[in-house]
């Protein structure tokens, strides 16, 4: 079954790509130069002066950092994701938009050059997403090895994510500008900022105990008792009902049902949230589809993963061969290093610093960054500096 | 495009990969998939470290979501509904954890790549491929990235026989026996898998 699951997704996924090959797009080289030669040469702000030093994207006079300093965002980011989780994401965006003045420097060319303010907020995001996207590939690849697949879930999952990679690129690469993007990236952190404050109130904290007495009351229970193996169980999933409203199926003896609508819907909102912004999408499918379905999380695991592989494929082979949206592959290069380093030290201090400590730090400067971003992409300035 | 400095030191030695033949277009064949070995090789050996220096900590965090994982199995097994919701929610909590652990891991795998694209874009930025009976053509990206995936499958089943990576599976093997321990529900469900557990 997960063979025959794996086949109709990758045709599905090659049908989408053979679909976008048909339609061509300049090349990266060509749209870097068109945006360049349509913008005013000189010193002056939104200008772009040729005998300036290269920077970002080898545009003369774009913003440069010194090497270092993306490898310690990237150590930053690389703590968060190993310490936290979700929130590290969020970071890595907040490095392309603000601590690295990409966002500023493109916003220049807001009246001036409205080619190259576009092409530079598509490369903010495409920078994201192989930033954050490409990593959670690989993991979703070990995930997906492991788990087991339910067809129908994976299959309506996988639609609406490739309906959505296709779609999201298609509409706005090219046609974003990048006041707009820092919105709606300040609206995702407040979503983000939302979930961690929860997690860290006293009915947030009351559930997850609630959930270990009960998990623990049964261990202790249970621990005496031998369960057999009955032939229901053996039988591992099986799908009982395929409808347009409702696919049940069974698994160790237990009715599971959903709304075929549901993951078609939540995984098109999920990808589409992942093409447009560059973060998130990858670690919102296993939440999603617990709540909705109320399924076992090593079905979801393997299930998800499969609508994150196709998904995330369809994403970076849009973005980066179909829209040839250019990015600085040195950037990413160091910012991975620095991720990788992070992920060493995040086990290191998880030891001495509370998780809840560090959620609610975490939600301090998601609210500042969220309404940061919130009021520069909407009303023209951020009310809080460094954004 | 001007390169950085430690580009220019590399660069004379790269190169010399996509002078190997007098025709251009096998060159950069040639010389793309030595690279895209080159990075696959040094990501293997990035990511071999990184697994070691937190193989403890995802050892424990895997072994969390394993516990209330089959733990939600029981429960399910003898239809305790609210005992399999508790654990599984758990679950899914460590689960979390293991999958951003596990991106970050991914990164110690994916620089070297990068690293290389950005090298590429310094000498090949303008290349164009034309696609036969197409009117499009792929850049030195969608090269690097086909015979990068081709190199991978290639290096897979050759990686145990090189010495030095056959050790650095053998010692992933042994350290992360928790987490491989989450394997198919097909292997727990096979008859006579009660035994092996």
């Amino acid at each position: 079954m997960r063979k025959r699951g794996l086949v109709i997704l990758g045709v599905l996924a090659l049908a989408v790509v053979a679909a976008t090959l048909l339609w061509a797009a300049p090349s990266y080289a060509s749209k870097l130069s068109e945006a360049l030669a349509k913008t005013p040469q000189g010193t002056g702000p939104g200008m772009i002066h040729p005998g300036a030093p290269k920077g970002f994207m080898g545009i003369p006079g774009g913003p440069h950092s010194f090497w270092l300093f993306y490898i310690l965002w990237g150590i930053w980011v690389g703590w968060i994701f190993s310490s936290v989780g979700a929130f590290g994401g969020i970071m890595a965006g907040v490095g392309h938009i603000s601590v690295f003045g990409l966002s500023d420097y493109a916003s220049g060319f807001k009246n001036t050059s409205p080619a190259l303010n576009k092409l530079m907020t598509d490369a903010i995001r495409t920078s994201n997403q192989y930033l954050v996207g490409l990593s959670a590939l690989i993991s979703s690849i070990t995930y997906y090895r492991m788990g087991r697949l339910v067809l129908p879930l994976g299959l309506f999952l996988a639609i609406g994510g490739i309906l959505a990679g296709y779609l999201v690129p298609l509409l706005t690469v090219g046609e974003m500008n990048v006041n707009l993007y820092v919105g709606f990236f300040g609206i995702i952190v407040f979503a983000v900022a939302f979930v961690l404050f929860y997690e860290t109130t006293p009915k947030g904290q009351e559930k997850k105990k609630a959930a270990k007495a009960a998990a623990k009351a049964f261990e202790e229970a249970h621990i005496k008792k031998t369960t057999q193996v009955s032939a229901e169980h053996a039988k591992g999933v099986q799908v009982t009902h395929w409808g347009l409203s409702k696919i049940s199926f069974t698994f160790y003896g237990q009715e599971f049902s959903f709304n075929p609508l549901w993951p078609l819907l939540g995984g098109f909102v999920i990808n589409a949230i992942s093409a447009l912004i560059g973060v998130g999408g990858g670690f919102l499918y296993v939440p999603f589809l617990t709540s909705v379905a109320g399924l076992p999380m090593f079905i979801v695991a393997g299930t998800s993963a499969l609508a994150v592989l196709v998904g995330m494929v369809v994403n970076i082979f849009n973005m980066m061969v179909m829209r040839h949206v250019p990015v600085d592959f040195l950037l990413i290069s160091t910012e991975l290093i620095g991720i990788a380093i992070g992920s060493v030290l995040g086990p290191v201090t998880s030891r001495k610093i509370p998780e809840i400590w560090l959620k609610r730090i975490f939600v301090i400067l998601a609210v500042y960054v969220g309404i940061g971003y919130l009021t520069k992409g909407f009303m023209g300035h951020s009310i809080f500096p460094g954004m | 495009m001007e390169m950085p400095s430690l580009y220019l030191f590399l660069d004379p030695y790269l190169i010399w990969f996509y002078r190997l033949t007098g025709q251009p277009g096998w060159n950069f064949i040639i010389g793309t998939s030595v690279v895209a070995v080159l990075a696959l090789m040094v990501g293997e050996l990035t990511s071999f470290l990184a697994s070691l220096l937190v193989r403890r900590h995802f050892t424990q965090v895997a072994g969390e979501a394993k516990k209330y994982q089959d733990l939600s199995m029981e429960a399910l097994k003898a239809g305790n509904r609210p005992a399999y919701e508790a654990a599984n929610k758990l679950a899914n909590e460590a689960f979390g954890k293991a999958f951003f652990m596990q991106i970050t891991l991914g990164a110690s795998f994916l620089w070297p790549i990068f690293f290389v694209l950005a090298w590429m874009s310094y000498r090949f930025a303008d290349l164009e491929f034309p696609v036969p009976y197409l009117h499009f053509s792929l850049g030195y990206i969608a090269v690097f990235l086909f015979l990068l995936v081709a190199a991978y499958f290639v290096f897979k089943p050759l990686k145990c026989r090189i010495p030095y990576f056959r050790r650095i599976q053998a010692m992933l093997a042994a350290s992360s026996r928790a987490a491989k321990e989450m394997k198919s529900f097909a292997d727990l469900l096979a008859p006579g898998a009660e035994g092996k557990r």
